[in-house]
């Protein structure tokens, strides 16, 4: 929450920011918070907005009206919004991000057209646009520098893959600057290089006591291909570096602003501390801390009247209440731990409701907390 | 006897955040307590079992945290350097060649490289032996990465032998396959949470396990179960202020249901269910009263 008299960071964000960044593990509502965000901008300060979406629940896209969500970007009908009584004062677009699709655009658009089939259909090529550490979170952010490079809308609220490490996260533009570092490619292959002989298939690996040993491990035909798919992507070389150096500034630049997501889970903590560390270290803005899901405490009103209940339906009220009461002091533990390792950035709380947030009265509602409208008192 | 009874190792599954390194915990502190020499192995993420012990956190290296439970937590770098020593046998080469930057870069390239010498680990102490010829862990609890990557994680050895020439790796991933999809060796376990996605994920799963995988699993664990509390016409009776706590907790405890009917309907598998608990703080306490909710597996009541 923030400190009477101040405004609520994130409706200042909304206002001020062209990109927002919801990160966090899986499993707390991020994507549920970067939706809510971007219908706040739309509806309420009357900017522009898209939300761009990895992997969301049917019941989100349902509650926009998507039934399936795309690769494109879609405008939510304002029918819709007028039907759930939110206010439409600048259109929303959502999108799911498809991330094999948007690796091979890249491809496509980086190297030159007679390496193209090569690179895309090589296992390896595979590899690094799914499973290497931080190709999702990178590609990611390749898109969100797209979107933003096109500067159709005013804000872009940009979901992101859960992230089991949050340095996968900061690093990927690195780690893909590194992947096209072919001087190991070289260096493995130098004796056929040095021969003159760089076709493929002429490429001999005899000679260097590294790939020898190396080959023992992987055998000899699976680095031979390596080797081949390095010297074949080396061509897409500076397209590529340019790209991952933009997204990295687009990062850090001060027009973007970082939202960390998490639910009061005591055993999640330590996630949410090392990512608010890690995003200050690198001089990125963080917004806000939401904390997603909290128990609130039960009232004295609510105990007074559970005890002018007739039994048995008054034990069945108390025990309920009794439990609601240990989940919140669980909860506010966890939050008055989390409140002290990230000092001095903002706290937001929204309260866990009833069911997941499946239409668009519920995200408008979890808006309302994200900006302020409504509060929850601090556990 | 239980559903799970001679297999020496269990894989725990399921999607993040239903509770799945509890799950592990429980289990391996029911394991160890009955005697068998238990080793839990958790794969590349953030440790979560000793703190649930209230032991210290444990790294790469194997450490007891009670009588008989032992715990690792496998990550790649090491996995891949133990796995390089087997091969290449010496330090010295091992250094020359693995430390290298270039090499080590070269390696990130291989596809599931990394996921096989983090299950290689595994295995390798599913089949590690004392000096007088028994194994050396009578038990190996695996807490799986979440769905998803666990179908990726778990179906490398065959997306090894699909791919890669015959070789020292395809030979490796041969051996693996097989001790996972051997069903007196291995007994995964799903665990799930009653909502509507956790349970879609299961069933994806467990069809996952069963077609693509041909791992075994054995039972299904509903984990923040909620029960029956409040009948028909309670909710009318309640003031207005307490309207919402009644009405979420009926909508608990019908989700738990559904959950349970919807699970039992579509796998063939006993569904255990965990209830919700309400400790303060998350410790060896709490284990106990899951792993006590846990004993149908070994004690033969689950059906």
């Amino acid at each position: 929450m923030s400190a009477p008299g101040l405004e609520n960071p994130l409706s200042r964000a909304l206002r001020e920011k062209t990109v927002l960044v919801a990160v966090g593990s899986g499993g707390v509502g991020k994507t549920t918070v970067a939706a809510a965000l971007a219908l706040r901008s739309a509806s309420a300060e009357g900017r522009r907005a898209l939300v761009c979406t990895i992997d969301p629940a049917k019941r989100l896209a349902n509650a926009l009206g998507l039934s399936e969500l795309g690769n494109a970007e879609m405008r939510i009908d304002e029918a819709l919004l007028r039907h759930a009584d939110v206010p439409a004062k600048a259109p929303l677009f959502a999108m799911m991000l498809d991330m094999k699709r948007t690796w091979d655009e890249l491809v496509e658009r980086s190297a030159p057209p007679d390496k193209r089939e090569k690179i895309l259909n090589s296992r390896f090529y595979q590899a690094l646009s799914s499973r290497l550490a931080g190709s999702q979170e990178y590609i990611a952010m390749e898109k969100l520098a797209q979107l933003r490079a096109r500067s159709d809308y005013d804000l872009v609220v940009l979901d992101t893959p859960p992230t089991a490490h949050a340095i996968d996260f900061l690093d990927a533009p690195n780690r893909i600057l590194d992947f096209l570092d072919t001087d190991a490619a070289r260096w493995l292959l130098t004796p056929a290089l040095a021969a003159g002989r760089v076709g493929l298939r002429f490429l001999s690996f005899g000679s260097s006591y590294a790939a020898k040993t190396l080959s023992k491990f992987t055998g000899a035909e699976t680095l031979q291909e390596l080797a081949g798919f390095m010297l074949s992507i080396s061509t897409l070389n500076e397209s590529f570096r340019q790209r991952a150096r933009q997204v990295g500034e687009l990062l850090a630049a001060p027009s973007t602003s970082f939202v960390i997501v998490t639910a009061p889970n005591p055993e999640r903590l330590d996630e949410v501390v090392h990512f608010h560390t890690l995003l200050r270290q690198n001089q990125m803005n963080v917004a806000a801390v939401v904390v997603n899901r909290v128990h609130p405490r039960p009232t004295e009103a609510q105990r007074a009247d559970a005890t002018a209940l007739p039994e048995p339906l008054r034990g069945r009220v108390e025990a309920t209440l009794d439990e609601l009461q240990a989940l919140a002091e669980r909860d506010a533990d966890a939050i008055a731990a989390l409140r002290r390792a990230c000092e001095p950035t903002p706290f937001i709380f929204v309260p866990r409701f009833e069911r997941d947030v499946h239409d668009l009265t519920a995200l408008w509602h979890t808006a309302r907390y994200l900006t302020g409208d409504l509060e929850m008192t601090a556990p | 006897m239980g559903v799970l009874s001679e297999q020496r190792l269990w894989v725990v599954s399921g999607k993040g955040g239903v509770g799945k390194s509890t799950v592990t915990a429980a289990l391996a502190l029911a394991s160890a307590r009955q005697g068998h020499r238990t080793l839990v192995c958790e794969i590349n993420v953030q440790e979560r079992i000793s703190a649930f012990l209230e032991r210290p956190e444990v790294g790469p290296e194997i450490r007891q945290l009670d009588p008989n439970l032992f715990a690792v937590n496998v990550r790649p770098e090491e996995a891949m350097r133990e796995y390089a020593l087997m091969i290449v046998r010496f330090e010295r080469v091992y250094r020359t060649v693995f430390e290298n930057r270039l090499v080590k870069y070269f390696l990130r390239f291989i596809p599931s490289l990394q996921e096989l010498v983090l299950l290689g680990k595994v295995l390798f102490h599913l089949q590690e032996k004392t000096a007088d010829g028994r194994w050396k862990w009578d038990r190996i609890i695996m807490d799986a990465p979440a769905t998803g990557h666990a179908i990726t994680f778990l179906n490398v050895p065959q997306v090894i032998l699909d791919t890669v020439p015959p070789g020292p790796m395809a030979t490796q991933a041969e051996r693996m396959r097989d001790l996972l999809t051997d069903p007196q060796t291995t007994a995964a376990i799903l665990v799930t949470l009653p909502e509507e996605m956790p349970v879609n994920e299961t069933v994806d799963l467990y069809r996952a396990m069963g077609r693509q995988l041909q791992i075994h699993p054995r039972a299904v664990v509903l984990n923040m179960y909620v029960g029956d509390r409040f009948g028909a016409g309670d909710l009318e009776q309640v003031p207005a202020s307490l309207r919402d706590l009644v009405r979420d907790h009926m909508c608990r405890e019908e989700l738990s249901a559904k959950a349970r009917a919807r699970l039992e309907a579509e796998l063939e598998l006993p569904v255990i269910a965990v209830p919700r608990l309400f400790d303060r703080s998350i410790g060896r306490r709490t284990m106990e009263t899951v792993a006590g909710h846990l004993s149908p597996l070994w004690e033969g009541s689950a059906s």
